[in-house]
Protein backbone atom coordinates (compact mmCIF):
# COMPACT_ATOMS: atom_id res chain seq x y z
CA UNK A 1 0.00 0.00 0.00
CA UNK A 2 2.70 2.41 0.98
CA UNK A 3 4.80 1.38 -1.95
CA UNK A 4 1.95 1.83 -4.37
CA UNK A 5 0.90 5.34 -3.21
CA UNK A 6 4.15 6.66 -1.85
CA UNK A 7 4.41 9.18 0.96
CA UNK A 8 1.72 11.72 1.76
CA UNK A 9 3.92 14.72 2.39
CA UNK A 10 3.20 16.30 -0.97
CA UNK A 11 -0.49 15.55 -0.73
CA UNK A 12 -0.74 17.19 2.67
CA UNK A 13 0.59 20.32 1.03
CA UNK A 14 -1.56 20.03 -2.07
CA UNK A 15 -4.71 17.96 -2.09
CA UNK A 16 -6.55 19.96 0.53
CA UNK A 17 -6.20 23.14 -1.47
CA UNK A 18 -8.01 21.64 -4.45
CA UNK A 19 -11.53 22.41 -3.11
CA UNK A 20 -10.35 25.88 -2.15
CA UNK A 21 -8.83 26.46 -5.56
CA UNK A 22 -11.94 25.15 -7.27
CA UNK A 23 -14.13 27.40 -5.14
CA UNK A 24 -12.01 30.46 -5.87
CA UNK A 25 -11.99 29.65 -9.56
CA UNK A 26 -15.74 29.00 -9.92
CA UNK A 27 -16.89 31.90 -7.75
CA UNK A 28 -14.30 34.27 -9.19
CA UNK A 29 -15.11 33.30 -12.75
CA UNK A 30 -18.84 33.76 -12.17
CA UNK A 31 -18.22 37.15 -10.56
CA UNK A 32 -16.03 38.40 -13.37
CA UNK A 33 -18.35 36.93 -16.02
CA UNK A 34 -21.39 38.60 -14.47
CA UNK A 35 -19.68 41.97 -14.22
CA UNK A 36 -18.55 41.67 -17.81
CA UNK A 37 -22.10 40.66 -18.84
CA UNK A 38 -23.42 43.85 -17.23
CA UNK A 39 -20.78 45.99 -18.98
CA UNK A 40 -21.55 44.29 -22.30
CA UNK A 41 -25.30 44.73 -21.80
CA UNK A 42 -24.75 48.39 -20.96
CA UNK A 43 -22.99 48.88 -24.28
CA UNK A 44 -25.95 47.22 -26.02
CA UNK A 45 -28.70 49.22 -24.29
CA UNK A 46 -26.74 52.45 -24.81
CA UNK A 47 -26.74 51.73 -28.54
CA UNK A 48 -30.42 50.73 -28.52
CA UNK A 49 -31.58 53.89 -26.74
CA UNK A 50 -29.44 56.05 -29.01
CA UNK A 51 -30.68 54.39 -32.21
CA UNK A 52 -34.30 54.59 -31.11
CA UNK A 53 -34.05 58.28 -30.20
CA UNK A 54 -32.23 59.07 -33.44
CA UNK A 55 -34.80 57.17 -35.51
CA UNK A 56 -37.68 58.91 -33.74
CA UNK A 57 -36.49 62.50 -34.17
CA UNK A 58 -35.83 61.88 -37.87
CA UNK A 59 -39.28 60.39 -38.52
CA UNK A 60 -42.05 62.05 -40.50
CA UNK A 61 -45.31 62.42 -38.64
CA UNK A 62 -48.69 63.60 -39.95
CA UNK A 63 -49.58 65.61 -36.82
CA UNK A 64 -48.04 66.60 -33.51
CA UNK A 65 -50.21 64.15 -31.59
CA UNK A 66 -49.98 61.34 -34.12
CA UNK A 67 -46.56 59.83 -33.55
CA UNK A 68 -47.47 56.20 -32.86
CA UNK A 69 -45.94 54.98 -36.11
CA UNK A 70 -42.77 56.97 -35.45
CA UNK A 71 -42.58 55.54 -31.95
CA UNK A 72 -43.10 51.99 -33.20
CA UNK A 73 -40.41 52.44 -35.87
CA UNK A 74 -38.02 53.87 -33.30
CA UNK A 75 -38.64 50.97 -30.93
CA UNK A 76 -38.03 48.55 -33.80
CA UNK A 77 -34.72 50.31 -34.52
CA UNK A 78 -33.81 49.92 -30.85
CA UNK A 79 -34.60 46.21 -30.87
CA UNK A 80 -32.57 45.76 -34.04
CA UNK A 81 -29.62 47.45 -32.34
CA UNK A 82 -29.98 45.03 -29.43
CA UNK A 83 -30.20 42.09 -31.82
CA UNK A 84 -27.04 43.30 -33.54
CA UNK A 85 -25.33 43.02 -30.15
CA UNK A 86 -26.60 39.44 -29.82
CA UNK A 87 -29.31 40.27 -27.28
CA UNK A 88 -32.66 38.49 -26.91
CA UNK A 89 -35.71 40.63 -27.56
CA UNK A 90 -37.66 38.70 -24.91
CA UNK A 91 -35.36 40.04 -22.20
CA UNK A 92 -35.29 43.62 -23.44
CA UNK A 93 -37.53 46.64 -23.73
CA UNK A 94 -37.23 49.89 -25.64
CA UNK A 95 -39.77 52.57 -24.76
CA UNK A 96 -40.47 56.21 -25.46
CA UNK A 97 -40.36 57.63 -21.93
CA UNK A 98 -40.49 61.32 -22.64
CA UNK A 99 -41.60 63.73 -25.34
CA UNK A 100 -41.86 67.28 -24.18
CA UNK A 101 -41.75 70.55 -26.07
CA UNK A 102 -40.03 73.70 -24.74
CA UNK A 103 -43.47 74.93 -23.66
CA UNK A 104 -44.02 71.81 -21.58
CA UNK A 105 -46.55 70.16 -23.87
CA UNK A 106 -46.31 66.56 -25.01
CA UNK A 107 -46.19 66.17 -28.77
CA UNK A 108 -44.01 65.78 -31.81
CA UNK A 109 -43.13 69.43 -32.27
CA UNK A 110 -40.00 71.34 -33.16
CA UNK A 111 -37.39 71.40 -30.36
CA UNK A 112 -39.32 68.82 -28.36
CA UNK A 113 -37.03 66.53 -26.41
CA UNK A 114 -37.64 62.84 -27.10
CA UNK A 115 -36.28 60.42 -24.52
CA UNK A 116 -35.99 56.69 -25.07
CA UNK A 117 -35.17 54.19 -22.38
CA UNK A 118 -33.79 50.77 -23.22
CA UNK A 119 -33.38 48.03 -20.66
CA UNK A 120 -32.11 44.47 -20.67
CA UNK A 121 -32.51 41.76 -18.09
CA UNK A 122 -29.05 40.23 -17.70
CA UNK A 123 -29.27 36.54 -16.77
CA UNK A 124 -27.49 35.32 -13.65
CA UNK A 125 -25.72 32.55 -15.52
CA UNK A 126 -25.12 32.41 -19.23
CA UNK A 127 -23.70 29.29 -20.83
CA UNK A 128 -22.42 28.96 -24.37
CA UNK A 129 -24.90 27.24 -26.77
CA UNK A 130 -27.40 26.77 -23.94
CA UNK A 131 -28.40 30.32 -23.07
CA UNK A 132 -29.02 32.28 -19.89
CA UNK A 133 -30.64 31.26 -16.65
CA UNK A 134 -32.30 33.31 -13.96
CA UNK A 135 -33.20 36.94 -13.69
CA UNK A 136 -30.18 38.98 -12.69
CA UNK A 137 -29.64 42.68 -13.04
CA UNK A 138 -31.80 45.02 -15.05
CA UNK A 139 -29.41 47.18 -17.09
CA UNK A 140 -30.98 50.42 -18.29
CA UNK A 141 -29.88 53.27 -20.50
CA UNK A 142 -31.57 56.53 -21.41
CA UNK A 143 -30.90 58.76 -24.37
CA UNK A 144 -32.63 61.94 -25.45
CA UNK A 145 -32.48 64.08 -28.56
CA UNK A 146 -34.12 67.24 -29.76
CA UNK A 147 -36.42 67.18 -32.75
CA UNK A 148 -34.66 69.37 -35.28
CA UNK A 149 -36.23 72.85 -35.21
CA UNK A 150 -35.60 73.53 -38.91
CA UNK A 151 -36.18 70.25 -40.67
CA UNK A 152 -39.22 69.69 -42.89
CA UNK A 153 -42.04 67.30 -42.09
CA UNK A 154 -42.52 68.55 -38.54
CA UNK A 155 -45.70 70.36 -37.49
CA UNK A 156 -45.44 73.77 -35.89
CA UNK A 157 -43.10 76.73 -35.95
CA UNK A 158 -39.51 76.99 -34.79
CA UNK A 159 -40.10 80.33 -33.10
CA UNK A 160 -40.89 78.61 -29.82
CA UNK A 161 -37.39 77.13 -29.78
CA UNK A 162 -35.61 80.39 -29.02
CA UNK B 1 18.58 15.52 -5.34
CA UNK B 2 18.30 13.40 -2.25
CA UNK B 3 15.00 11.64 -1.86
CA UNK B 4 15.44 11.57 1.89
CA UNK B 5 15.98 15.29 2.31
CA UNK B 6 13.46 16.81 -0.13
CA UNK B 7 10.89 14.05 -0.61
CA UNK B 8 8.64 13.62 -3.63
CA UNK B 9 7.30 16.68 -5.43
CA UNK B 10 4.22 15.20 -7.11
CA UNK B 11 1.65 16.72 -4.73
CA UNK B 12 3.40 20.03 -4.18
CA UNK B 13 2.59 21.09 -7.72
CA UNK B 14 -1.04 21.31 -6.64
CA UNK B 15 -0.25 24.26 -4.39
CA UNK B 16 0.49 26.28 -7.50
CA UNK B 17 -3.04 25.84 -8.78
CA UNK B 18 -4.82 28.34 -6.48
CA UNK B 19 -2.06 30.85 -7.09
CA UNK B 20 -2.40 30.33 -10.83
CA UNK B 21 -6.16 30.67 -10.69
CA UNK B 22 -5.89 33.83 -8.62
CA UNK B 23 -3.52 35.30 -11.17
CA UNK B 24 -6.02 34.51 -13.93
CA UNK B 25 -8.83 36.11 -11.94
CA UNK B 26 -6.77 39.21 -11.17
CA UNK B 27 -5.99 39.60 -14.87
CA UNK B 28 -9.67 39.14 -15.70
CA UNK B 29 -10.55 41.78 -13.10
CA UNK B 30 -8.11 44.21 -14.67
CA UNK B 31 -9.68 43.49 -18.06
CA UNK B 32 -13.17 44.22 -16.67
CA UNK B 33 -12.00 47.48 -15.09
CA UNK B 34 -10.42 48.55 -18.36
CA UNK B 35 -13.62 47.68 -20.21
CA UNK B 36 -15.48 49.94 -17.77
CA UNK B 37 -13.16 52.78 -18.70
CA UNK B 38 -13.82 51.98 -22.37
CA UNK B 39 -17.58 52.02 -21.69
CA UNK B 40 -17.34 55.42 -20.01
CA UNK B 41 -15.26 56.71 -22.90
CA UNK B 42 -17.93 55.64 -25.36
CA UNK B 43 -20.67 57.13 -23.22
CA UNK B 44 -18.74 60.39 -22.96
CA UNK B 45 -18.39 60.54 -26.72
CA UNK B 46 -22.06 59.73 -27.31
CA UNK B 47 -23.07 62.44 -24.84
CA UNK B 48 -20.76 64.98 -26.48
CA UNK B 49 -22.01 64.01 -29.94
CA UNK B 50 -25.68 64.25 -28.93
CA UNK B 51 -25.09 67.64 -27.28
CA UNK B 52 -23.19 68.99 -30.29
CA UNK B 53 -25.79 67.60 -32.68
CA UNK B 54 -28.63 69.31 -30.82
CA UNK B 55 -26.75 72.58 -30.36
CA UNK B 56 -25.85 72.78 -34.07
CA UNK B 57 -29.47 73.48 -34.93
CA UNK B 58 -31.27 74.49 -31.74
CA UNK B 59 -28.70 77.16 -30.87
CA UNK B 60 -28.93 79.10 -34.09
CA UNK B 61 -29.35 82.85 -33.79
CA UNK B 62 -32.91 83.01 -35.11
CA UNK B 63 -33.11 86.78 -35.35
CA UNK B 64 -29.99 86.93 -37.49
CA UNK B 65 -31.12 83.98 -39.59
CA UNK B 66 -34.46 85.60 -40.36
CA UNK B 67 -33.01 89.04 -41.12
CA UNK B 68 -29.72 88.32 -42.88
CA UNK B 69 -30.11 84.59 -43.71
CA UNK B 70 -26.76 83.96 -42.00
CA UNK B 71 -26.66 80.65 -40.19
CA UNK B 72 -24.67 81.53 -37.08
CA UNK B 73 -24.87 79.92 -33.67
CA UNK B 74 -25.48 81.92 -30.53
CA UNK B 75 -22.78 80.91 -27.99
CA UNK B 76 -25.02 81.51 -24.96
CA UNK B 77 -27.84 79.55 -26.52
CA UNK B 78 -25.41 76.76 -27.44
CA UNK B 79 -24.23 76.50 -23.83
CA UNK B 80 -27.83 76.38 -22.64
CA UNK B 81 -28.72 73.61 -25.11
CA UNK B 82 -25.67 71.58 -24.14
CA UNK B 83 -26.48 72.07 -20.46
CA UNK B 84 -30.03 70.81 -21.10
CA UNK B 85 -28.74 67.74 -22.94
CA UNK B 86 -26.27 66.93 -20.18
CA UNK B 87 -28.86 67.48 -17.45
CA UNK B 88 -31.30 65.17 -19.22
CA UNK B 89 -28.68 62.45 -19.51
CA UNK B 90 -28.29 59.65 -16.97
CA UNK B 91 -24.58 60.48 -16.97
CA UNK B 92 -25.10 63.87 -15.29
CA UNK B 93 -23.99 62.57 -11.84
CA UNK B 94 -20.79 61.18 -13.39
CA UNK B 95 -19.61 64.48 -14.84
CA UNK B 96 -16.10 65.43 -13.75
CA UNK B 97 -16.79 69.06 -14.62
CA UNK B 98 -19.06 71.26 -16.70
CA UNK B 99 -18.95 70.60 -20.45
CA UNK B 100 -16.76 72.92 -22.51
CA UNK B 101 -18.63 74.46 -25.43
CA UNK B 102 -16.78 76.24 -28.22
CA UNK B 103 -18.75 77.97 -30.96
CA UNK B 104 -17.22 79.03 -34.23
CA UNK B 105 -19.68 80.43 -36.76
CA UNK B 106 -22.05 77.61 -37.67
CA UNK B 107 -20.08 74.95 -35.86
CA UNK B 108 -20.01 73.89 -32.26
CA UNK B 109 -17.55 71.72 -30.36
CA UNK B 110 -18.45 70.05 -27.08
CA UNK B 111 -15.98 68.46 -24.69
CA UNK B 112 -17.21 66.27 -21.86
CA UNK B 113 -15.27 64.74 -18.96
CA UNK B 114 -16.68 61.81 -16.99
CA UNK B 115 -15.53 59.93 -13.91
CA UNK B 116 -14.96 56.23 -14.48
CA UNK B 117 -14.96 54.24 -11.26
CA UNK B 118 -13.13 50.94 -11.05
CA UNK B 119 -14.86 47.92 -9.53
CA UNK B 120 -12.05 45.54 -8.69
CA UNK B 121 -9.06 47.89 -8.37
CA UNK B 122 -11.00 49.67 -5.65
CA UNK B 123 -10.30 46.82 -3.22
CA UNK B 124 -6.53 47.05 -3.66
CA UNK B 125 -4.95 49.35 -1.04
CA UNK B 126 -3.20 52.27 -2.64
CA UNK B 127 -4.70 51.70 -6.04
CA UNK B 128 -6.72 54.53 -7.62
CA UNK B 129 -10.51 54.33 -7.28
CA UNK B 130 -11.05 55.37 -10.85
CA UNK B 131 -9.96 57.63 -13.63
CA UNK B 132 -11.29 60.49 -15.69
CA UNK B 133 -12.15 60.12 -19.36
CA UNK B 134 -12.75 62.92 -21.81
CA UNK B 135 -14.37 63.00 -25.20
CA UNK B 136 -15.20 65.73 -27.64
CA UNK B 137 -17.42 66.05 -30.65
CA UNK B 138 -18.14 68.83 -33.08
CA UNK B 139 -21.13 69.41 -35.31
CA UNK B 140 -22.04 71.75 -38.12
CA UNK B 141 -25.45 72.11 -39.70
CA UNK B 142 -25.38 71.55 -43.44
CA UNK B 143 -28.08 72.72 -45.82
CA UNK B 144 -30.28 69.90 -47.02
CA UNK B 145 -28.79 67.37 -44.63
CA UNK B 146 -28.97 66.53 -40.98
CA UNK B 147 -26.30 67.89 -38.71
CA UNK B 148 -23.43 65.48 -38.38
CA UNK B 149 -21.22 65.00 -35.37
CA UNK B 150 -17.61 63.98 -35.77
CA UNK B 151 -15.13 63.02 -33.07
Amino acid sequence: MIRRHGGDRGQVGGVEVLPFGLLVFVVGTLLVANVWAVVDAKLAVDAAAREAARHFVEADVPAADDFDDASAGARRAGYEALAAHGREEARSSVELTGLESPTGQAGFTRCARATFTASYDVPVLRLPWIGGFGSGLDVTSRHSELIDPYRDGVPGSAEACS
Amino acid sequence: MSRGSLGRDGGSALTLMPAGLLIVLVLASIAVDMSLVHLRKRQAFELAAAAANDAATAAVDQARLRTTHDYVLDPERARAVVADVVAASELAPELAGPPVVTVSGAGVRVEVALDADYIFADVVPGAPDGTEVTASASATAAAGAAASAVP
